[in-house]
């Protein structure tokens, strides 16, 4: 469903009786700020599901149930999504407040809500739970014995994320060693230098990495952000959510641990990495987090891994082309968005990352 | 079994204390009559000919011991000292008072039971094979699905007030005792290759007024995406389903008239726009769910040999193979001659609960062919087994046999019935008694339902009989041919409809053709299909 752009915004409300199809619902609310959902009796659930449908498609402005509807309907009317309820039976007979449950079994159709369904509830718990214990048993371990054991752990729901930069072919290769099929999530900006393009598949090949998903930004999204392809000029963050963040948090649905490249030598916000970590949402598992610059250059050469061609050029972190610069210290991140505040894209960077999470609910309307 | 937790607990706790002040409001004067009647119906109550009745959820028909200890309570508490045991694995009193029924409910959430959405415009109750987790033929236990359904269909914001009533049915084995062919949606555990689980999912069967036979609409679903696709279809169903006339309201109707599809193409359209990290089941959460299901340990190795013909006739009817070794499914028949079919006394139940404590692990299930199940009984245990329900006068070795009949309540109990069942059921049991047929005959599912809701299931058995009201008069409509399990089918029409007596010596009569015609180890619809219908038609209205 196209924006429907000759529509006025307005304060009226557009009425849409329960009975009308989704898709019609979706039109008549396109560039609304206030919708009515018209309930004919309060036995017809089809406005709950309009409203489900609406909030899912990023409706956001008000929506009210108008109708005969009655008291004890209105907590499970909040959760599809109304913000109102106009009834005239709602404080008829002097019930007094109704009390929500508050714990609940289902999500919201927004995604977002009041409180997660139990059985995200329990999980996320549990997740944590095993996280912390992993943690304390690999305290120290080897990166091989730390991979061993997360991707047998975790088979089936972890993937690898890498940028191929300059230090991902250890952990690529020692992951390659375990379980070459485990999904390894690249984010093609569309701004990577060519080298790194070239690097990343010349990885691929001698490593034999079975299974790499390349995460690209969303066509619409792009055009309608980045029309003339200078976001990162104007916006670097804005940029970064559109190109990396986005793209990953879509990828990323799939799986429930992610192997990073992180390490306490970056510096800044990694100084303190742990090899497996909870995010309040998946496991991360760094294997590498101890590891000093030198340590990683001696596993270079140990493995006869081959360098970023951009390392030998002075660039000692790479990112994308608009945001990288040349910098002295080996392993260093001080060229990345050099000259701002920055030091990180967002995807490891817990706000940045919700903000951009959230922005995907404007995505139609 | 499943035990609450905290979440659970509370859950069910605040819908005890909401209904408490529905109930208030409605004495109060606070709800209107039409206010009041669907959310009393979503907690499990019904106003029926004499009474109100409250049909308590079983919830895949699964009861723990000290559970059916709570409802032998309430049946003699409550009600006249017996509680009927429904086709869709639930428990209905017919006789308690609507001002004690809260307290009833309160009772009941002390042993981790409700009876929410047991009626109504909802999600109903979800059944499964009464053998879960114990039959030799299984790809996997649906016990943690249905119990994942059964939280997610609970109290759900946006399906609690569908076009009408929605019945989902898993079967975790490829012989179906779920008859997933006759549920709003059917789900059919199957494994792939690399040994990952998923559902073959069915969607629009039903009985009632229409009877249909389900649609296969998916291969294969991924078991972690289950509950964003039955969200896609109660989705669309919620939006498209009739709501301007009841007896095409069913999602069965819906599915004939978009066309499999075209309704299909909907729910894969809407599944995609809404699956996602937030209705993925999460690993950790199956796996909890799913380690209250565990098999039982073996059973001792030796059966002691036994040389009471009534206990070995007992033994080969009514006991069913177990997956583990030294145990053995006990199948209680709650079809005494000349009883009603499905009914227990509070004695009985406790007696029940009593042999599940010593013999059987605890457990019990209830079955939609009306009887109870002690699913992990100790091998060796049997005889004991029999006796104690000899003593309660349920050892009847008619288990799947000619007697094992099907009946709903009828016209005795229900304001929808057009025909009594019952009495006929009772009859026909008799019938068979005396004509020894039960020994005689070999598999075969008779089945009564007092008007077309067909809560008797007389469209999927074997021999079925519906009652309708005919100027005045009860008629019953033989139905032969009908099948419930595997590949579900519907039953077709014999002849013009008979009178009761009629009707009882007609099924009566299509037995005694099966036992004379059947060759060895046949079923009856084994001979049916080999024969036809024309020596069974013969034989009830003559040439």
């Amino acid at each position: 469903m196209a924006l429907d752009s000759t529509r006025q915004l307005t304060l009226d409300p557009v009425e849409i009786p329960a009975e009308r199809s989704p898709e019609d619902a979706l039109h008549l609310a396109a560039g609304s700020e206030r919708v009515d959902i018209l309930f004919g009796s309060f036995k017809d659930g089809r406005g709950f599901s309009l409203a489900a449908h609406l909030r899912k498609a990023g409706f956001t402005g008000e929506l009210r149930a108008v109708g005969p509807l009655l008291p004890d309907q209105e907590g499970a009317l909040k959760r599809v999504g109304f913000d109102t309820v106009l009834s005239d039976r709602i404080d008829a007979g002097g019930r007094g407040v109704r009390v929500p449950f508050e714990s609940v079994y289902q999500p919201d159709p927004t995604g977002g809500g009041t409180a997660e369904p139990a059985y995200r509830q329990r999980a996320l718990v549990a997740r944590g739970q095993h996280a912390d214990a992993l943690a304390e048993m690999l305290e120290g371990a080897s990166p091989e014995a730390i991979l061993a054991r997360t991707l047998e752990e975790y088979r089936g729901r972890i993937a690898v994320l890498s940028s191929f930069g300059s230090e991902a072919a250890l952990g690529l290769k020692l992951i390659a060693d375990i379980a070459p099929a485990t999904p390894v999530l690249f984010l093609d900006t569309d701004r990577h230098f060519p080298q790194t393009l070239q690097y990343r598949d010349a990885l691929i090949e001698r490593l034999g990495l079975s299974h790499v998903e390349i995460l690209e930004p969303d066509p619409e999204e792009a055009a309608r952000e980045d029309s003339d392809g200078q976001l990162y000029a104007r916006d670097s963050l804005a940029c970064c959510a559109l190109r990396k963040v986005r793209p990953l948090n879509r990828a990323l649905a799939a799986y429930d641990a992610v192997i990073t490249g992180r390490k306490r030598h970056h510096g800044g916000l990694r100084g303190s990495v742990k090899a497996v970590e909870f995010d309040g949402e998946r496991v991360r598992i760094n294997p590498l987090a101890h590891l000093s610059a030198s340590e990683v250059s001696e596993r270079f050469s140990a493995l006869d891994l081959p360098n970023h061609p951009l390392v030998e050029a002075g660039y000692p972190s790479i990112g994308c082309w608009p945001c990288t610069a040349q910098a002295s210290a080996q392993g260093s991140r001080e060229g990345r968005w050099a000259g701002q505040e920055r030091t990180e894209c967002g995807i490891f960077d817990p706000e940045p990352g919700k903000r951009a999470e959230r922005a995907k609910s404007v995505r139609l309307i | 079994m499943y035990r609450y937790d905290e979440i659970d607990r509370e859950i069910v706790d605040a819908r005890t204390a909401e209904f408490r002040e529905q109930v208030q409001a409605r004495l109060s004067g606070a709800l209107t009559e039409d206010e009041f009647k669907p959310l009393r119906l979503m907690n499990g109550v019904y106003l029926q000919l004499h009474a109100y009745m409250l049909r308590v959820a079983i919830p895949y028909g699964v009861l723990s011991s000290e559970q059916l200890r709570t409802l032998a309570h309430i049946a003699r508490t409550y009600d006249r000292g017996y509680g009927h045991f429904t086709t869709r694995q639930n428990i209905q009193f017919n006789w308690p008072k609507l001002v004690d029924i809260p307290d009833v409910l309160d009772q009941l959430a002390g042993v981790e039971m409700h009876a929410i959405q047991t009626s109504g415009n909802t999600i109903r109750n979800t059944t499964t094979d009464p053998f879960a987790g114990a039959a030799d033929d299984e790809i996997a236990d649906p016990r943690p699905w249905c119990e994942l359904i059964r939280q997610w269909s609970t109290v759900h914001p946006e399906f609690t007030w569908l076009p009408r009533k929605f019945k989902i049915a898993v079967t975790g084995s490829p012989e179906d005792r779920a008859a997933i062919g006759v549920h709003d949606i059917g789900l059919k555990l199957v494994a792939k290759d690399a040994g990952e689980i998923g559902f073959e999912v069915h969607v629009g069967g039903g009985q009632g007024r229409t009877p249909r036979i389900a649609a296969k609409i998916r291969d294969y679903l991924p078991a972690n995406e289950l509950l964003a696709y039955l969200t896609a279809v109660l989705r669309v169903y919620n939006l498209a389903g009739r709501r301007d006339n009841l007896y095409k309201a069913r999602i069965k109707i819906l599915v004939e008239s978009m066309g499999a599809d075209a309704f299909t193409q909907a729910v894969e359209t809407t599944y995609r726009d809404i699956r996602g990290r937030e209705l993925a089941l999460p690993a950790e959460e199956i796996e909890r769910v799913s380690s209250y299901f565990v098999p039982p340990p073996a059973g001792a190795p030796d059966e002691a040999p036994s040389n009471d013909r009534a206990f070995l006739t007992w033994r080969e009817v009514n006991v069913k193979p177990h997956k583990v070794a030294g145990r053995a499914i006990v199948v209680i028949a709650l079809k005494p001659y000349g009883k009603a079919p499905g009914d227990a006394t509070a004695e009985q139940m406790e007696a029940i609960a009593d042999l599940a404590d010593r013999y059987g692990r605890s457990e019990i299930r209830v079955t939609k062919e009306q009887n109870l199940v002690l699913p992990h009984v100790e091998a060796a245990a049997l005889p004991s087994v029999y006796e104690g329900l000899k003593a309660i006068g349920l050892a009847t070795a008619n288990a799947g046999r000619p007697s094992d009949i099907v009946a709903c309540p009828g016209l005795d109990y229900c304001n929808l019935a057009n025909a009594r069942s019952i009495p006929i059921a009772q009859a026909i049991s008799e019938a068979l008694e005396a004509a020894g047929l039960d020994e005689k005959a070999g598999e075969v599912t008779i089945k009564i339902s007092g008007c077309i809701n067909a809560c008797g299931h007389h469209h999927i058995a074997n021999i079925g009989l519906l009652g309708v009201d005919k100027k005045g008069e009860e008629v019953y409509q033989l139905t032969l041919g009908g099948i419930a399990d595997g590949d579900a089918a519907i039953g077709k029409i014999a002849g013009p409809g008979l009178s009761a007596n009629d009707a009882i010596d007609a099924v009566v009569t299509c037995v005694q053709v099966f036992a004379d015609r059947a060759e060895l180890g046949e079923t009856f619809i084994d001979t049916l299909t080999r024969l036809g219908h024309e020596p069974f038609k013969e034989a009830v209205y003559g040439a």
